[in-house]
């Protein structure tokens, strides 16, 4: 004990002790548990407005939050949300490929074609029937509905960097992490995504 | 488009995601909350090992069996691959004697009283030997 002077330096040093690893696994299995509880809707939510399609939407957040467990759930926590969110990026893109494919096969084959764009779904459906606010409701899904819209009118890169940073709240270096580019680029995207979306929604909107 | 203008337009995007955030119905929600859950298990279940092995691994498993295989199979003495052909001879005959039914033996118990005589005989000549060598 030559290196602590005194007792009270000693006690600085030593920091608690030392915990089971089941303990530190327990933990580690309640945070994640906390994490995927406040962002699954709103992970839900972005992927719906890319795909257009709500099983679709819930397979590929299912299936982040899978490989977000098995392969990151040792990664500091503070890393957990950028990582969630360049694993459902990579599930979109994926599935959207996947849909061009079948799109592709389909024009092939005779027969009623299907709605994978989801254009007739109306924003009216989505509000609840009745009830004091159903004005209000109605004008903020119509609201909705049209930033969508223009949203889907974006390059995906545009469209990625906004939604990460304005929806998620995602800063500058998170964004870049899940987009797999440069902080830089980030700002480019996010910047021209903003003005296309000023002109495509109007003053008004 | 100036600051003011922008700020606004994401102010408002935010606040009608957050609102759609807020309204997903109670199927999605409860997919979502078992998607968690399986998400969970499968974090705390450790990693099984021999089964993430590449697939190459067990290709090169079975062509080792086989090579294995066909090693002992012609690497081992000649007539051990099946029963010699002296022994099956053997065993053939030994059948034969055992099916062969004898035309003078007939039923066991019919050659019993054949030789009943010489059963007697040989009893008594028995019993004198043991009696001679004692006396």
């Amino acid at each position: 004990m030559a290196q602590f002077a005194t007792l009270s330096h000693a006690r600085m040093a030593w920091d608690g002790p030392v915990r089971a690893p089941e303990d530190v696994a327990l933990d580690q299995t309640r945070e994640l548990d906390q994490f995927l509880a406040g962002i699954e809707r709103r992970a839900f939510r972005m992927a719906q407005v890319k795909l257009r399609d709500p099983d679709d939407a819930l397979d590929v957040v299912q299936d982040a939050m899978l490989k977000l467990a098995r392969n990151y759930a040792a990664k500091p926590s503070n890393e957990w949300r950028p990582l969630f969110y360049r694993i459902l990026e990579n599930g979109i893109r994926d599935l959207q490929r996947r849909r061009a494919v079948r799109k592709r096969l389909m024009a092939w084959v005779p027969g009623p074609q299907e709605d994978p764009e989801g254009e007739s779904q109306d924003p009216i459906d989505s509000v609840a029937a009745g009830g004091p606010d159903a004005p209000e409701q109605l004008m903020q899904a119509e609201a909705m509905n049209k930033l969508e819209v223009s949203l889907r009118e974006l390059p995906a890169r545009q469209r990625e960097a906004f939604m990460l940073r304005n929806f998620e709240g995602l800063d500058v270096a998170e964004t870049a992490v899940a987009m797999g580019c440069s902080e830089g680029s980030v700002k480019t995207h996010y910047s021209r995504a903003v003005h296309a979306l000023r002109e495509q929604l109007g003053e008004v909107w | 488009m100036n600051e003011d203008s922008a700020s606004r337009l994401e102010e408002r995007s935010r606040r009608l995601f957050d609102d759609s955030v807020g309204s997903v119905d109670m199927r999605v929600r409860s997919r979502l909350t078992q998607a968690r859950h399986a998400a969970l298990e499968a974090a705390a279940r450790p990693a099984n090992h021999f089964l993430r092995f590449p697939l190459w691994t067990s290709a090169a498993g079975v062509t080792a069996a086989a090579v294995l295989g066909v090693a002992i199979w012609f690497g081992a003495p000649a007539g051990h691959h099946g029963m010699p052909v002296m022994e099956t001879q053997s065993n053939l005959e030994d059948l034969d004697i055992v099916t062969a039914s004898d035309e003078s033996s007939g039923a066991p118990m019919e050659m019993l009283q054949d030789d009943i005589e010489f059963y007697d005989w040989a009893a008594a000549k028995t019993a004198d030997a043991e009696s001679g060598s004692v006396g």
